[in-house]
């Protein structure tokens, strides 16, 4: 098995409180299947949708995420799969796909 | 203290030029984390990322090749940390020697659930 992140992409803005706790039962589903199936390494974090870039040479502080409102990074997953096709694959019961989102599937460097 | 994510941005493809310079880079990342271990500011260490992937979109599910942003603002690992505020988290990630490399850092709070 390979290790892959799963970088999640909201596809819009942030979600509400309401609309949050409307996902989060799917979401808490399909967490439960990979992990069931011995596909979760490391669960993740979900990120808020405040943050702050630090840039360059100078070190400049801005504010905001980096990226537009629907390219933002909101959580991400520690994946074990076969290959990389495989992670695409498991990618696709991902519950953030049906509001437009989308997962971003890297490989783990091998070190 | 709140949990933060720092995202290092970094072209995926080209680093650095020589395995000396590769070498002094690494140094620099070893000294840094070891310097936010001791300051009790590092919570976990992330993995490094391929410049490769695929990316899976909307309700079509579809399947392309090649991760989301463009090369250079490429999410290539990640670390978690802990800090006082978000203001204090930037603070610390400047200690960082991607800066030096042209990439940058993207910090995150942790959502609390």
């Amino acid at each position: 098995m390979n290790e892959f992140m799963f970088l999640y992409h909201n596809g819009g803005p942030p979600l509400s409180p309401r609309e949050m706790q409307a996902v989060m039962p799917k979401w808490l589903a399909w967490m439960k299947e990979l992990t069931d199936n011995g596909h979760v390494k490391d669960p993740g974090q979900p990120l808020g949708p405040a943050g702050k870039v630090v840039r360059g040479k100078q070190k400049t502080v801005t504010d905001g995420p980096f990226a537009e409102a629907k390219d933002v990074i909101n959580g991400f997953t520690l994946i074990l799969a076969k290959d990389l096709a495989e992670a695409a694959e498991l990618a696709k019961g991902c519950p953030m796909l049906e509001g437009g989102g989308a997962v971003e599937v890297r490989p783990v460097m091998k070190m | 203290m709140s949990e933060y994510v720092y995202l290092f941005r970094f072209r995926g493809v080209d680093g650095p030029a020589s395995p000396q310079e590769f070498q002094a880079v690494g140094q620099k990342w070893m000294k840094w984390l070891q310097e936010m271990t001791d300051n009790g500011h590092l919570k976990a260490r992330g993995q490094r990322l391929e410049p490769t992937g695929k990316l899976v979109r909307g309700k079509q599910k579809t399947v392309t090749d090649g991760p989301f942003a463009e090369a250079k603002d490429l999410v290539g690992s990640y670390m978690l940390i802990e800090a006082e505020d978000l203001d204090q988290a930037a603070e610390l990630s400047k200690g960082c020697p991607i800066f030096e490399s042209g990439g940058f850092v993207e910090i995150r709070p942790v959502m609390k659930m």
